[in-house]
């Protein structure tokens, strides 16, 4: 761990159109991640490395100088392995006026109750099924502590946060019907629909880029199609559902869809 | 037919080029060297050749023929003979017009085959036997508008001093317009000007037909003129048309014209018409009180303000036609959409379906364009001003002469807002000459403007003389007595500019996004510019304005001959690759090296959006005759919503007059995918028969058309989001 003022923040992306629903955004990166997906789009900042650290009053100024910006969004790597950081950064934002949220795999659901008075988005990685023996598939650790996962995803939806449920299909390993249906059954128990119906919640199944991926086994398989997303998107059981995939050129919900 | 040399003191027969074999007379040389030269006084005001003077050349010309011991002789070679013989006696003036334009074979072989650096000047030409023609006729026009305009001002032209755009048309088209619809729906179209060889159509009386007007308008137009088409305030001119329509009808209406726009593929060569329409939401306060004209006639008692939920539907139909875009499901390149941004549009809820469908354009395709009326230099509410074209902006303040009558259609008053030419700067040169002293740099920049000027006086005394003599027909029409259809002496003369940027290097050591001393010289050297440009307009009443020139082949041109006759500056400034630039200079002169456009950041660097922004947004209010500020973006799929609200900000709270965000395309020609980013084989099927879309300066294009400095430029720029 660095000193108490300093992140492992190797990233920074001063402006997003697409990393917080909505919002032009900041976009703050922080290394280390407990989970080892093959998929995994930043697996390069997995590990956290001394050449990672910044002061966290430089990115404190970058949020004071932001002209464009509505929100600030801190991801990852898994940010709330870095509570302390991740708090100053927050209050920071909020100070300024910004919306503030945070990716998260879900497994530390403790440090996200904590974090929760200053989010108010929240996107939870829903990697496959929600359980063990599916989860072990994909995060590619022997224990994927999906208990947590789903008491975070619980925590969240009982908040006033805004709640994105996000999956990465990827054809071959989670895109089945099976795994989807699962997926919605289970949401719904936790209160998603309710959420959801209120325009609090929403779920995104989202294109898997396998040029963008870490593993050299996920970077040699395939992307799924539009019309394969839209397929599990309405096998879902599930409102306020959307699409993340290249040909649609931004996230659309389902019904929007014409194939 | 066969003639025999005897005793070889007879020059051989001659083959001619208007087809026939002759025996050779030296009598037909000096008669046309004394009808030829004639031409020396009306160019240059010097004097032609005397006929002992053209006897004298003739007997030498044969004497030489004679010597070379030739078994056929063409009129060419006879005539580069006389050339030759013209320079030997320094009739250099008079060797200018006696001599033949045109191309080795070898190249027109080139062109014909698509080949070559003609093949890339502008990437909106597809190769097409259209194209390949209209290439041959560019290249002859060219080489003989050199000849014949002032010699130091070509020279400066091919030295790479300045850049004389689209110099093909110097002698015969005005650059570009932006047309008043009321005009053709009050007198009705005759697409060639008089009427004499298309049919007379009268003003339209359904909306069908008025659609198909206003599309032929653009096309005749384009015939006309070197540059962009366009229609100013086109959803407010076009509503009385659309009253009582339902979406439905909106939707077919709106699709109609943007087919005709992209289908009518005969303009220039074969390309389509290089168009744009300004896109207002509602009606903007100039137009609420004025009378509707349409169905040729002026409405006594309806006015444009009536019409306002007419023109917020079409707006809101044209731009989902635009967002479903084509068959394939391919983006409309043309007409670019100039949605107006205006204090009103945002603060009212009501038009926030405009505004969004605008953004949702942007993020799936980049085609929007943004024209901010809501700073206060760009005459806020009561004037009329547009964007256009490449960028370039033209504007009629509330003040101006006539401004009430136009609005009013009084006889047919009217507004015409255009270009008549474009001269660019090549700003890193000046810089160069200076030595690096701040007041020489000055000295040199006016200088150099000064011969931009004089171009410029000189196009316009061109074309006026072609306008009066009815030669530009479409431009110069005056049916049943109204006002020419063009005001020729309306059009802007428009110095632009090069690589600011790189003369700031030069100058300070730093880019412009590097350090505030950059930024500071950038100011000072524009301002500089405008008050030459002011002195200019004084001097000669002429509308002169300065602008950010597009340069999609300028920036590359300019480096080029920088490498060539500066090259110990250029190598250390010129952006894209050098090496290979260098490497493939003999062969060629489309190499990927480029100059900064305008008082553009490099596009490469590394800077957050706001500061770019807060960098370049200065030059805005000086740059009255046009700029634009590229959003490049990199997401693959940016949020509709999220785009729309940096939208708001820049319309709001930027100097920024003109933007548009740019979103590199991939569309398969096999499955039809369409997506963003620039992928070379399709992320749906795999195929590798893809193409790559992006804008090229001012407008979209397929990658592969474009020249290597662009190509080099896209590689480059730095996006919004790297990933």
């Amino acid at each position: 761990m660095g000193s108490s003022a300093e992140a492992y923040a190797p990233e920074i992306m001063p402006l997003s159109l697409c990393d917080f629903p909505g919002e032009p955004a900041i976009v703050i990166f922080f290394s280390g991640c407990n989970y080892r997906c093959g998929y995994c789009q930043n697996w390069k900042i997995r590990e956290q490395d001394r050449s990672h650290l910044t002061r966290i009053d430089r990115i404190e100024r970058l949020l004071e100088g932001g002209k464009l910006i509505n929100a600030c969004k801190v991801t990852g790597g898994e940010p709330l392995l870095q509570p302390e950081a991740l708090m100053r950064i927050a209050k920071k934002a909020k100070s300024l006026g910004y919306k503030f949220g945070i990716d998260t795999n879900g497994t530390l659901p403790e440090r996200l109750r904590g974090m929760l008075p200053m989010l108010d988005l929240v996107s939870i990685d829903v990697k496959t099924a929600l359980n063990d023996f599916e989860y072990r598939k994909v995060t590619g650790v022997d224990n994927p502590m999906v208990d947590r996962v789903i008491e975070s995803i619980r925590i969240a939806l009982a908040s006033s946060a805004f709640v994105d449920l996000r999956m990465v299909v990827i054809p071959g390993v989670n895109d089945s019907l099976e795994v989807v249906r699962s997926i919605g059954l289970d949401l719904n128990s936790m209160g998603y629909g309710e959420k959801a119906s209120a325009g609090g919640a929403s779920f995104t199944l989202v294109e898997f880029v396998p040029e963008n991926a870490g593993s050299r086994e996920y970077s040699m398989m395939r992307n799924p199609s539009v019309e394969e997303l839209a397929r599990l998107a309405r096998a879902a059981p599930l409102r306020n559902v959307r699409i993340s995939h290249r040909a649609l050129g931004y996230c659309v919900s389902v019904e929007k869809i014409q194939l | 037919m066969t003639e025999v040399i005897i005793n070889g003191k007879l020059p051989p027969p001659v083959r001619r080029s208007d087809g026939v074999i002759v025996p050779f007379n030296k009598d037909l040389i000096v008669k046309s060297l004394l009808k030829e030269t004639q031409l020396v006084k009306e160019l240059y005001n010097e004097r032609p050749l005397t006929e002992a003077e053209a006897r004298v050349i003739a007997d030498e010309v044969q004497d030489e023929i004679l010597g070379m011991r030739l078994k056929m002789l063409s009129g060419p070679l006879i005539r580069e003979i006389v050339n030759v013989k013209l320079l030997e006696h320094g009739f250099a003036k008079q060797r200018n017009v006696y001599t033949r334009v045109g191309m080795p074979l070898y190249e027109v072989y080139k062109i014909d085959n698509s080949d070559g650096y003609e093949s890339r000047e502008n990437a909106n030409l597809q190769p097409n036997p259209e194209t390949f023609h209209k290439k041959k006729a560019d290249f002859l026009s060219k080489e003989s508008y050199l000849l014949m305009i002032p010699s130091h001002i070509a020279d400066a032209h091919l030295r790479g001093d300045i850049h004389l755009h689209d110099l093909e048309y110097w002698g015969t088209r005005p650059f570009c317009q932006d047309w008043d619809l009321r005009y053709f729906f009050y007198y009705g179209l005759m697409p060639d000007g008089t009427g004499t060889h298309t049919s007379v159509a009268g003003p339209a009386k359904h909306a069908e037909v008025a659609i198909l007007h206003a599309a032929k308008v653009l096309g005749a137009a384009q015939t006309n003129f070197a540059g962009g088409q366009g229609f100013f305030n086109f959803t407010v001119f076009m509503a009385p048309y659309l009253k009582d329509f339902d979406a439905k009808r909106l939707h077919q209406t709106a699709q109609m014209f943007l087919y005709e726009m992209t289908q009518l593929y005969v303009a220039r060569g074969g390309q389509p018409v290089f168009s744009s329409i300004q896109i207002e939401s509602g009606v903007p306060k100039v137009w609420q009180d004025a009378p509707v004209v349409s169905h040729g006639k002026k409405w006594p008692d309806l006015r444009y303000g009536d019409l306002e939920d007419t023109v917020h539907a079409f707006a809101v139909a044209l731009l989902e036609e635009y967002l479903k875009g084509d068959a394939m499901g391919k983006m409309f390149n043309f007409p670019k959409p100039e949605v107006v941004q205006r204090a009103r549009y945002w603060d009212d809820k009501e038009f926030e379906d405009v505004m969004l469908r605008a953004a949702e354009l942007s993020a799936k395709f980049g085609s929007t364009y943004y024209d901010n009326m809501i700073p206060a230099y760009r005459g806020g509410e009561d004037g009329v001003s547009c964007f256009q074209c490449c960028a370039y902006s033209f504007s009629e303040d509330g003040k101006s002469e006539n401004f009430q009558k136009k609005v009013m259609f009084e006889d047919g008053a009217h507004f015409s807002m255009g270009g008549m030419q474009v001269v660019t700067v090549n700003l890193p040169r000046v810089a160069y000459k200076s030595g690096g002293d701040e007041a020489r740099l000055l000295e040199v920049l006016k200088s150099t403007m000064d011969i931009a000027k004089e171009a410029l006086m000189l196009k316009k005394a061109t074309i006026k003389r072609q306008f009066e003599r009815g030669l530009i027909p479409f431009a110069s029409q005056r049916p049943r007595g109204a006002p020419p259809a063009v005001d020729i002496d309306n059009l802007s003369l428009t110095i632009g500019f090069v690589g600011m940027n790189e003369l700031v290097q030069h100058m300070t050591g730093y880019e412009i996004h590097e350090d505030p001393s950059a930024q500071k010289l950038a100011l000072k050297v524009l301002i500089e510019m405008d008050k030459i440009r002011k002195s200019y307009s004084e001097e000669t009443g002429e509308k002169f304005s300065i602008a950010r020139t597009p340069a999609e082949s300028a920036a590359q041109r300019f480096a080029v001959a920088d490498l060539i006759h500066y090259p110990k500056f250029a190598r250390d400034l010129v952006k894209g690759d050098l090496e290979k630039g260098l490497s493939l200079l003999n062969e060629t002169k489309d190499v990927p090296v480029y100059y900064s456009n305008g008082a553009h950041v490099n596009v490469a660097a590394q800077l957050p959006l706001d500061q770019r922004l807060l960098i370049e947004q200065r030059f805005f209010p000086i740059l009255k005759g046009g700029d634009i500020f590229h959003v490049w973006l990199g997401e693959a799929n940016p949020d509709p919503e999220a785009l729309m609200k940096l939208n708001m900000r820049l319309a709001k709270q930027s100097w920024v007059g003109y933007w548009s965000h740019t979103k590199d395309i991939t569309v398969c020609r096999d499955c039809g995918y369409v997506g963003g980013g620039l992928n070379s084989s399709c992320p749906t099927c795999g195929s590798a028969s893809v193409r790559n879309y992006s804008r090229i300066t001012g407008y979209y294009q397929d990658v592969s058309s474009w020249n290597a400095a662009k190509r080099q430029e896209l590689k480059d720029r730095y996006r919004v989001r790297l990933s």
